[in-house]
């Protein structure tokens, strides 16, 4: 080996080293405050400001238990559960029929009908909340989940016909054909061949519906009140305030809430992030 | 076969939910919100007209709706532009190491996930007076500032702190976004660049940059839009205060619509917001996005 091809590959591995002390140190950054949540919610709230760094002398689970009770936050998951399956089954369904009649049918609206559809994704919540709240009002769909399941579903739609039209349009035409001459019939079309060749488009757009649907506040916060109908996000705001004085029973409720988003996150990490950059570079 | 597909009323089924959703949850409100920003109204009385009294209002009179403003564009440039450079870095970092790349990926995103009102809470304690941060800061003889209630200068404290944690959480994004783009270009390209004595930093100058243009794009309009509708977690770590000084449109929005219950000047905030995001998404498409090139 040369001596300057020499120095140029020391050279290239004190650059590797430096890479990975920054990378390792960004990802401390973002581990550290999980970490730390994590650590004073079984702590003893007295110990927590006398000796934040000593570890607490016996794990305080009770605050798990507390939070969980005194923060409804059993029903507030389970509220959350409901409103997102409940959104993704139907955003799918409603979505990838729109999106397979707009890219596989023949009719002349069809392109303005995608523009519709698309400029919805322009549009931010806020604007619609105050007619929506008040139409919802009237009609007894504020503090349901159904007042709640509406919305959703309509502001996850744009991108699911976005994503789910461009998976019909690269379906082969020779599938269509050939179920043609067998006599399908159009609904059996899309229910048959169309609908269950298109799983991986599915997934991208349950996952990124399911993801906003689950984290949303604004939206959940305005028009739900009743503490038996909150969503997660709202419980947890509600319940970790200035009111409450007992931090560490405030971080255990932290932890409830993003304990379950982080367990499916590392068995499945790989195809969520994928998926979620995929749905993303369509958009 | 073409007769199979030009069945108008299977058509009609196939896009009649969706487009009736649509209308009735989307458009129609959006008209109406249009619609009430001209009106005086609130949870009592029925919208009355008054035409741009509440514009006039927002404009001229209201403080907080100036603090708001200054603190939106304020987030918009500074998530937009950080979010591009440590995006872009982050990404070209990844790019160029094998190990590991998978587990510093999936921990960057991590954030992305996880609900932003949690998130806001949690970072909330961290920077309060007498936690987290301000013990570590402690255990040096250092005084930490109030992090989040400090209101000195043109921009604050506090709106610094929140677009830090922004930053964090959404920079995964970006970087992803960005790893997807540079792993589709070809590496014939960059072993021919090395060949005629390109460095890496070069190549990633000329072949790099110019390649994930359209990329570029595509992530500072997210990120523009994101920070304009940006609600969570300033809601969570500061409710818009200390006094009103680190309100946004959405907060301003919100405080307004439900707090005190003026539908009609909320609207007008919803309108102006509305109006925002449009020309911020018009200028980024108009000088950023080039044709994509060849790859």
């Amino acid at each position: 080996m040369s001596n300057k091809a020499k120095e140029s590959s020391i050279g290239s591995k004190v650059t590797k080293t430096l890479i990975y002390i920054f990378l390792s140190f960004l990802a401390v950054v973002y581990l550290l405050p999980l970490v730390w949540v994590l650590y004073v919610s079984v702590k003893d709230d007295k110990t927590l400001f006398v000796s934040p760094w000593e570890m607490p002398e016996r794990l305080m689970i009770e605050n798990y238990t507390f939070a969980w009770t005194a923060g409804k936050l059993g029903t507030a998951t389970l509220n959350s559960a409901i409103v997102c399956f409940v959104t993704l089954i139907l955003c799918l369904i409603i979505g990838s029929m729109a999106a397979f009649a707009i890219g596989r049918m023949r009719w002349k609206l069809a392109s303005p009908m995608m523009t519709y559809f698309l400029t919805g994704m322009m549009i931010p919540v806020h604007c619609i909340l105050i007619p929506l709240f008040v139409r919802f009002a009237k009609i007894n769909l504020t503090n349901s989940l159904v007042g709640l399941i509406l919305p959703y579903l309509t502001l996850s739609l744009p991108l699911t016909i976005f994503i789910m039209t461009g998976f019909f349009k690269g379906l082969p035409n020779e599938l269509f054909e050939s179920a043609c001459i067998d006599g399908c019939s159009i609904y059996k079309i899309f229910t048959h061949i169309a609908f269950p060749l298109s799983k991986t488009g599915l997934f991208v757009t349950g996952l990124m519906s399911f993801v906003a649907n689950w984290n949303e506040l604004l939206l959940a916060m305005v028009f739900i009140s009743d503490d038996e109908m909150k969503t997660l996000p709202v419980s947890l705001s509600k319940f970790v305030g200035p009111y409450n004085t007992n931090y560490s029973q405030m971080f255990a409720a932290i932890v409830i809430a993003i304990i379950p988003t982080i367990v499916v996150y590392c068995c499945f990490s790989n195809s969520i992030v994928d998926g979620l950059t995929q749905g993303a570079v369509k958009g | 076969m073409d007769k199979l597909f030009r069945d108008k009323k299977a058509i009609i089924i196939f896009v009649a939910p969706a487009f009736l959703l649509f209308t009735f949850v989307l458009f129609i409100p959006i008209c109406q919100s249009v619609y009430y920003s001209f009106c005086e109204y609130n949870a009592l009385t029925s919208p009355e007209f008054i035409g741009i009294e509440n514009y006039r209002q927002l404009f001229t009179v209201d403080k907080t709706m100036k603090i708001a403003i200054k603190n939106s564009m304020f987030f918009l440039v500074f998530s937009v532009v950080t979010q591009l450079i440590a995006g872009l870095i982050l990404a070209a970092l990844l790019t160029n190491i094998k190990k590991g790349r998978n587990f510093f990926k999936n921990v960057y995103y991590l954030p992305c996930v996880l609900s932003s009102a949690a998130l806001g809470l949690l970072w909330m304690f961290i920077f309060t007076p007498k936690l987290g941060i301000n013990q570590i800061l402690a255990e040096f003889g250092i005084e930490g500032p109030l992090w989040l209630m400090d209101t000195k200068g043109f921009i604050i404290l506090p709106m610094w702190v929140i677009a830090f944690v922004a930053l964090w959480q959404y920079v995964g994004q970006s970087m992803m976004l960005y790893m997807a783009q540079i792993s589709g270009i070809s590496t014939t390209l960059y072993e021919a660049s090395y060949i005629d004595g390109c460095t890496k930093p070069q190549a990633f100058r000329y072949i790099t940059l110019p390649l994930i243009r359209p990329m570029m794009a595509t992530a500072m309009s997210l990120n523009a839009i994101g920070s304009l509708k940006f609600f969570d977690l300033i809601f969570n770590m500061t409710e818009g205060g200390p006094n009103h000084m680190t309100e946004v449109l959405a907060t301003h929005l919100y405080m307004q619509g439900f707090k005190y219950f003026k539908y009609g000047y909320a609207s007008a905030i919803g309108v102006v917001l509305l109006i925002i995001c449009l020309i911020v998404t018009f200028i980024i498409n108009k000088f950023v996005k080039v044709d994509n090139y060849e790859m």
